[in-house]
């Protein structure tokens, strides 16, 4: 598959501190890939650099087969963007500023075809100031479509959104990649990454620690899915401990926590135990391991945490 | 070579820069009826000249100019910037340079809008004429709003925030109103601090806008302000292009410290050569009333009282016996032929002048003071026409408290400095004896 973007050993610095630390990454062209980290890890500065907002201080970037480094005019020429703490002027209207920025390029998208897809008919000539928060984030999503860009970079686009707005912007990103586009997002909800990434990075402290699907991820973790289990009578312990699979036997309010690293067989047989001991389901679910989970498995730290610790 | 497209882009961001000056009503109240109330503050207090206003438009474009450039512009990019609109710039595939450049120039048709309406209003309010030399004034515009909109570059770049505008902005406002000859005029600043004024931007800028604005030969004259403003601007334009901000998070540190002393230099260096090369001529009042004084108020002054010639106050030697100047007064009198306060343009001031010579030479109590105060008179009579110098000695009697006040003339050797207005009361003493003996009414 043809590589959109090709990230080789990049390093930023601010002073002594490394915000980005030889980093190596390509997408694929037509692909959505997700850069997850807490705030701080460093996602921002690699987006960043990919956009030639920041000078690396080392590394190499290519987007589209240009070299981004040394000819960052023809790179922007291919690149939308979406930025985080980046707004308009106050009195501006949607439509000048889709027409001023689009007039920069040479194969502008038109003006009123980005208008309709992105809902802002009936704020065209609004100033931005009077806009709800969901109409400026589809505004500035317009915006890095002015240059019919064939890569699509968002730094954080669901940051501060409503669920509705939030939900609609999945469906514009995911209509992207159905339109070809690539997009390469930056994201600090798990879900998010999960739900709408082909693959994803996951940075912590300035480090790319892995990159693959979400799928793969999660496969690679090592920690136990959970079933928990209620039933109308007590089981023995002992008995679910025998099950297939099971880990780890835990007490719930009229049920059990069973660990178990086979949850199809761990189900299976813990339906014939109910069934041979004339015992009532109530209710089953199965909880499997998240990328919150592969998170702490790569970087021994809970997300929450590492949330924490960059707000401190 | 720059592409069309690129070049269509810069040309939208400048008309675009325009139109959202005027939707701020912020912009418009700053840009315009600022200029309009100082146009007002003016016009209450100079309605009576002749011509209304005419001697006070250099000062009152420097002002609209002034916080145009220094203020307007940079309160706009740095508010721009805040918001993260500059960021955005960042990603289109030009050069920032060309849109600081479109930035520019649309602060130039917004301050030259501004002047443009107040010379509009100045004359139908109060009649004050046009511009002699239309061409002129816009050269002299240009070359100040040069220069200011430099100063306004580094304020933009040093700035953090919209706060910090302000106060660097009232750090070069704030002097050249109060004595760099843009608020309060020079005439009625202390030499030393006209002086000091050398060493701002505001002095020449008022001096080329109102050569451009009143005199009859135009910029002729303004030659070394128009070199100082270029060089001023020139030197501050390029620290702030240099250390030019897209991104509030970027951070100039010591490099800010070098933008600052470059500027500095700059007006140091204008400050220096104007000084060494005597630019700065003392600016005194337009005053010139001593043309006014009458023949029936010369005829009023009585000189019944002077202490006489030889007391300890005013005293004045007799004439020099033979014409030529005694030996040990020679180099004084050389001197004081060559001293440029007692030889202006204005006559009365001049006369005022050189009678404080002989005042301070007196005061001080110089062992020469009756032979200089001979040697002021046998200058006034060899500088002046008879008839004015009558009407600026009486202007002296009848007004001691008018005009610039000299009290110390190392010049010509006398290094005491007497409180002024020791030596404001008792020139009038002199100038009486002087007008007396010159209209024959005491004998020598």
């Amino acid at each position: 598959m043809e590589t959109c973007i090709d990230v080789v050993g990049m390093t930023k610095r601010y002073g002594a501190l490394e915000a980005v630390r030889d980093v190596s990454f390509s997408v694929a062209a037509g692909e959505i890939f997700g850069l997850l980290g807490p705030n701080g890890a460093g996602k921002t500065t690699t987006i960043e650099c990919i956009l030639g907002l920041r000078q690396t201080d080392a590394g190499a970037i290519t987007i589209g087969g240009i070299d981004a480094i040394s000819h960052p005019e023809q790179a922007k020429e291919r690149v939308g963007a979406q930025l985080q703490a980046a707004t308009l002027q106050d009195k501006i209207t949607p439509r000048e500023a889709l027409g001023f920025y689009a007039s920069f390029y040479r194969q502008p998208a038109r003006i009123e075809d980005l208008i309709e897809r992105f809902g802002l008919r009936e704020k065209a000539d609004a100033p931005f100031i009077s806009l709800s928060g969901g109409q400026k984030q589809r505004l500035f999503l317009a915006l890095a479509f002015v240059n019919n860009p064939s890569l699509v970079v968002l730094d954080e686009p669901t940051a501060g959104l409503d669920p509705q707005s939030r939900r609609e912007l999945h469906r514009i990103i995911r209509e992207l990649r159905a339109a070809g586009r690539t997009v390469l997002v930056s994201t600090h909800h798990i879900e998010e990454a999960e739900a709408l990434c082909d693959r994803i990075g996951i940075m912590d402290g300035g480090c790319l620690v892995a990159v693959a699907s979400p799928a793969e991820l999660i496969a690679r973790a090592k920690a136990p899915s959970h079933v928990t289990v209620k039933t109308a009578h007590a089981i023995d312990p002992v008995a679910l401990r025998a099950l297939v699979g099971v880990v780890d036997v835990q007490p719930l309010d009229n049920g059990w926590n069973l660990g178990t690293t086979e949850v199809r067989q761990t189900v299976v047989e813990l339906m014939r135990l109910l069934e041979t001991s004339r015992n009532d389901l109530l209710d089953l679910q199965i909880f499997r391991p998240t990328l919150e989970d592969v998170f702490i498995e790569l970087t021994g730290r809970k997300w929450a945490r590492a949330v924490e610790e960059v707000q401190s | 070579m720059i592409q069309t497209n690129h070049l269509r882009g810069l040309i939208r961001h400048f008309l675009l820069t325009l139109q959202l000056n005027f939707r701020s009503k912020q912009a418009i109240a700053y840009g315009y009826l600022m200029p309009v109330i100082f146009l007002l503050a003016f016009g209450s207090i100079f309605q009576s000249d002749t011509p209304p206003l005419w001697h006070q438009m250099g000062q009152l474009l420097t002002i609209s100019i002034l916080g145009g450039a220094c203020f307007g512009l940079p309160t706009a990019l740095v508010a721009e910037r805040e918001r993260g609109v500059w960021r955005r710039y960042r990603l289109l595939p030009v050069s920032i340079g060309g849109l600081v450049a479109g930035t520019l120039l649309a602060r130039l048709i917004i301050i030259a809008l501004a002047l443009v309406l107040q010379i509009g209003l100045a004359r139908a309010i109060y009649g004050t004429p046009f511009p002699v030399n239309p061409v002129q004034a816009a050269v002299a515009f240009l070359v100040v709003a040069f220069a200011f909109l430099g100063l306004g570059l580094l304020v933009t770049a040093l700035a953090n925030d919209v706060p910090a505008v302000q106060a660097l902005g009232q750090c070069i406002f704030l002097p050249m109103i109060m004595i760099g000859g843009v608020g309060v005029p020079l005439a009625v600043l202390p030499l030393w601090v006209q002086r000091v004024a050398g060493f701002m931007p505001g002095r020449y800028a008022v001096e080329v806008l109102q050569h451009s604005v009143s005199d009859p030969h135009g910029l002729r004259d303004a030659g070394f302000g128009l070199v100082a403003l270029l060089v001023i601007g020139m030197a501050a334009g390029v620290a702030g292009i240099s250390l030019f901000r897209w991104d509030t998070a970027r951070h100039i540190g010591r490099a800010a410290r070098t933008g600052i002393m470059l500027a500095l230099i700059s007006w140091a260096a204008v400050g220096v050569v104007a000084l060494s090369t005597g630019q700065l001529k003392p600016v005194l009042p337009a005053n010139t009333a001593w043309e006014t004084i009458t023949e029936a108020q010369i005829g009023q002054i009585t000189y019944g009282n002077l202490p006489g010639d030889n007391e300890l106050v005013t005293r004045l030697a007799p004439p020099f016996r033979t014409q030529a100047v005694p030996a040990h007064l020679a180099e004084f009198v050389a001197n004081l032929h060559a001293w440029k306060p007692g030889h202006l343009e204005n006559v009365g001031q001049s006369v005022r002048n050189l009678v404080y010579v002989a005042t301070i030479a007196d005061v001080s109590e110089d062992s020469h003071e009756g032979e200089i105060a001979r040697a002021v008179y046998n200058e006034l009579l060899a500088s002046f026409d008879h008839d004015d110098l009558r009407r600026a000695l009486a202007w002296v009697v009848l007004n001691p408290d008018e005009g610039a006040v000299i009290n110390l003339v190392p010049e010509l050797g006398l290094f005491r400095r007497p409180p002024k207005p020791v030596i404001r009361n008792r020139n009038p003493l002199f100038a009486q004896k002087f007008l007396g003996r010159l209209q024959g009414k005491l004998s020598d």
